[in-house]
């Protein structure tokens, strides 16, 4: 719900009272979505400042950077985008056209886009303001998939080939049916078109006058690690857009600098992920913040940030489902929201919570919800049932992230292990390491550590749950849930689709294959000047603030 | 004294030789390596592959070394893996940042760090020589990234101000950009003036019961005179000496202080560059910053003959 500075959208009373923790983003949607009137007439002008993040520089093909793919929201479009503003309930993502004025599927294999005509690139050179064509669209494609180091490449693993039929109709057709080709589309992370020509010119764009996009903004400084600015694009193809002149970015890597600097009311937007602001600091900061910037929005949403404990599901103990079962029983989710996010959260089963479309409510989990009640005893009793009456030696690797929450966490994840005789021992990993070996499968018996935050399902499910598949942390092999995984990529109908994942999402709830850590509620906080804006998941910044005005 | 400054020069190369192996071994040690992380959880296992070949990271390590060490004799120190521009390029634009820093730091060590020591020797064992010695020990306990937070979070929960924390280039408002440095310095010189204070102090103390101090003072001259004039100057040599030995530690210093308050020097950048394993630039600002310290530490040495004419070197 947006309230002008109401620190508490989701107590964690008032989660236990919809369900225990139990909390699935389709009960709380009613609570946290009541729209935001749309305020007044828009303004043009002003400047929009934002903490965001140095990036390793700017070449969205060679990075994944959110750091650099955030700030191309600003600069960059994409054929299509997700919708934004106050109308669109924080976690669903539906879908319109960016450049692209129209879409269709001819086949099951075949997408083809009408482009807006018109459209025209930044005024720099190289490029210097010329229309936009279905040869950018189609060279941005294939550098996409033809770039090395591009590891975002397998978003469009599908691709098979792309077509530009005339100025402003590209054809795109792939190998097989994926019927998240248009979400992909849509992802931040992925396709921002890129101009040829600057490619050419600079070898790559790495450097920063290589930022030339069509989007509602232009890059027009930036001074490494300390900030960049950007000004309106005056050739911007959506009429009257955006509203605001200038977005002003600054690097700000220090958290008690940013806290101080948004208290002193020098940033727009909360300074973490997607505007938000993290609940421990919250806590701290909303009495003084309510004294100093009274005007305040909040919209609280669940994260799609989810840890999971993961283990060697090919190898005995854990090829035995009642040892993950058990596993999973002695969980106390509750516990860890309590120590870690002032106890409010969600609880989330294989698709995050957050994800209102294609969640399943754990409470509606079937037979496997069982396993999400904290229940050290059954959990003993089902280990001795799987011939381990004392237990057995278990090591969980785990890296820190940089982050005393994580730390937090695998300590209690530790406890609770050992409360039911899993002596679990910790292994801690240094970042690079952990990547390089645990995060690919590389482990010998458990590990705990947070998954992408994707904005899609299929992310969630393919990548941990098909064989074969390198994100396959648990080692998971089972043909039944195989053909489920494949079924969802081939079900166009969206009803159907979401019923195939519901069915994995109770499937996967019995098999404890992944035991999965619940999510908190993230503190979407803005400015009371800032209007026409709501928060969401996921990297875009500028689609969310296009549309947006200032009314200081 | 050509000879001895030629002589200290040709030392300091084996010692810059060694200072190159480490700096070039150490970061590789680090579990992980650069491709991982800039690939993070979504690489396949080819892109890694060839990610470390793109950027010459399959080669044995003393091909790597060898490589390296020829570029930087011809004044190459090697492009930065992540950017890709040049890392002495990228030097360049941060040098002035910390050395702005940095000196404006020393400047304060020293404002505040002299006049206390002088007034805790000459009134040595009294209530002030009490204060001024629990006020260093102060300095030297606290430290500078927590009362650099406080010094930022406190007066924006109280009056909502916040010192400056956005970096304004010189070309910008020389002024703004002199202002920005201020209280960093500050914070940055604490630690520093903690420890030349009870160095000042301690020496001063020691000159001021000589013979030829005694004489002055029998003589009639005033305290400022004696003081000032003639036990001083032979005083702080050691003082000269650890001030070399703090600009390491005025570095290090930076790598937090910059990042506190938003000030893109090369201490932040080295520590970005190691979370990133981003060798070139690990080995570059590690390889100025030694250079640096072995010209300083030099330079002090020839300041002893200024300080003190007995002093020859041959």
């Amino acid at each position: 719900m947006q309230r002008p500075f109401d620190p508490r959208a989701i107590s964690r009373r008032e989660a236990l009272t919809l369900g225990g923790g139990a909390l699935a983003a389709a009960a709380i949607a009613p609570q946290l979505c009541t729209r935001p009137a749309m305020a007044d007439t828009p303004k043009r002008g002003g400047t929009l400042s934002l903490r965001l993040w140095d990036p390793p520089h700017f070449d969205p093909h060679l990075t994944i950077s959110y750091k650099t793919h955030i700030l191309y929201t600003f600069t960059h479009s994409r054929l299509l985008k997700h919708k934004a503003g106050p109308g669109v309930a924080p976690g669903t993502f539906p879908i319109e056209g960016d450049l692209a004025e129209s879409w269709s599927q001819p086949s099951e294999t075949t997408y083809v886009f009408k482009l807006k005509k018109g459209v025209r690139w930044h005024n720099k050179p190289p490029v210097n303001g010329r229309e936009l064509t279905a040869d950018d669209v189609k060279y941005t494609f294939e550098r996409f998939v033809a770039e090395k180091g591009n590891a975002n490449h397998y978003m469009l693993a599908a691709l098979e080939r792309v077509e530009a039929v005339d100025k402003y109709t590209v054809k795109v057709m792939l190998k097989e049916p994926y019927v998240w080709f248009l979400d992909v589309v849509s992802n931040p992370m992925a396709l921002c078109i890129l101009p040829r020509e600057a490619v050419e010119k600079f070898g790559d764009l790495k450097k920063p006058e290589a930022v030339i996009g069509t989007g509602p903004w232009m890059l027009d400084n930036y001074r490494p690690n300390a900030g960049a600015t950007f000004v309106r694009h005056p050739g911007y193809f959506q009429a009257g857009l955006p509203y605001i002149d200038r977005v002003e970015m600054t690097v700000d890597e220090d958290n008690a600098s940013r806290m101080a600097a948004f208290v002193a009311g020098k940033y727009d937007l909360g300074w973490e992920a997607a505007g938000t602001i993290n609940r421990v600091d919250w806590v701290q900061l909303k009495d003084t913040l309510k004294q100093k910037r009274p005007k305040l929005q909040t919209l609280e949403f669940a994260a799609n940030q989810m840890s999971h404990i993961y283990m060697r599901t090919d190898k005995p103990p854990f090829s035995d489902v009642r040892v993950r079962r058990a596993i999973s029983l002695a969980f106390n989710r509750q516990g860890l929201l309590d120590a870690v996010a002032e106890g409010v959260g969600v609880l989330n089963p294989a698709v995050p919570a957050a994800f209102k479309e294609w969640s399943l409510p754990v409470d509606q989990l079937g037979e496997g919800a069982q396993y999400y009640k904290f229940d050290p005893a059954r959990a003993k009793k089902l280990l001795a049932e799987a011939g381990y009456p004392n237990g057995f030696p278990a090591t969980v690797s785990y890296a820190t992230y940089g982050s005393t929450i994580q730390v937090d966490a695998v300590q209690l994840v530790l406890k609770y292990l050992k409360d039911v005789g899993i002596d679990a021992k910790a292994n801690q990993q240094e970042y690079g390491a952990y990547i390089a070996t645990t995060f690919y499968g590389k482990y010998e018996s458990m590990a705990f550590g947070p998954q992408t935050p994707f904005l899609d399902p299929d992310n969630f499910l393919y990548g941990p749950y098909a064989p074969g598949e390198l994100k396959n942390q648990a080692h998971v092999n089972d043909p039944v849930l195989t053909d489920m995984l494949v079924r969802q990529r081939r079900t166009a109908d969206v009803q159907k689709r979401r019923e195939v994942l519901y069915e994995i999402q109770r499937h996967l709830a019995k098999q404890q294959y992944y035991v999965y850590a619940p999510s908190g509620v993230y503190i979407g906080v803005w400015d009371g000047a800032l209007k026409n804006y709501a928060p969401n998941l996921g990297y875009d910044w500028g689609g969310r603030v296009t549309a947006a005005w200032l009314d200081r | 004294m050509k000879s001895y400054v030629l002589k200290r020069l040709l030392v300091a190369i084996p010692s810059l030789a060694i200072a190159s192996i480490i700096v070039f071994t150490l970061p590789r040690l680090l579990p992980g390596d650069a491709v991982q992380l800039m690939v993070e959880e979504k690489a396949y296992g080819k892109d890694i592959d060839d990610l470390r070949a793109k950027l010459g990271l399959d080669r044995p390590i003393y091909v790597q070394y060898f490589a390296w060490l020829g570029n930087v004799a011809r004044g190459n120190l090697g492009e930065s893996l992540w950017t890709k521009r040049a890392v002495s390029e990228e030097l360049a634009r941060r040098l002035p940042v910390t050395l702005s820093l940095g000196v404006l730091a020393i400047f304060f060590a020293l404002v505040m760090a002299i006049p206390i020591g002088i007034l805790a020797a000459i009134r040595a064992d009294t209530l002030r020589d009490y204060a001024a010695r629990s006020v260093a020990i102060l300095g030297l306990s606290v430290p500078g990234f927590w009362l650099a937070t406080l010094v930022i979070i406190l007066p924006a929960m109280w009056w909502g101000w916040t010192p400056i924390l956005s970096f304004t280039e010189f070309s910008q408002d020389p002024a703004k950009y002199a202002l920005q440095f201020v209280l960093p310095a500050a914070i940055l010189g604490i630690a520093s003036a903690a420890a030349i204070m009870r160095l000042t102090r301690a020496m001063l103390l020691e000159v001021l019961r000589q013979d030829y101090v005694r004489t002055a003072w029998s003589k009639g001259l005033s305290e400022g005179w004696v003081v000032l004039k003639h036990s001083l100057k032979n005083a702080v040599i050691p003082v000269v000496t650890i001030l070399g030995i703090q600009l390491a530690q005025i570095f290090s210093g930076t790598v937090i202080i910059e990042s506190i308050f938003g000030l893109p020097g090369m201490g932040r950048f080295l520590f970005d560059a190691i979370l990133q394993r981003d060798y070139p630039v690990i080995q570059g600002i590690n390889l100025l910053v030694v250079t640096v310290i072995v010209l300083m530490n030099l330079l002090v040495d020839m300041l002893y003959a200024v300080l003190d004419p007995r002093i020859r070197y041959s």
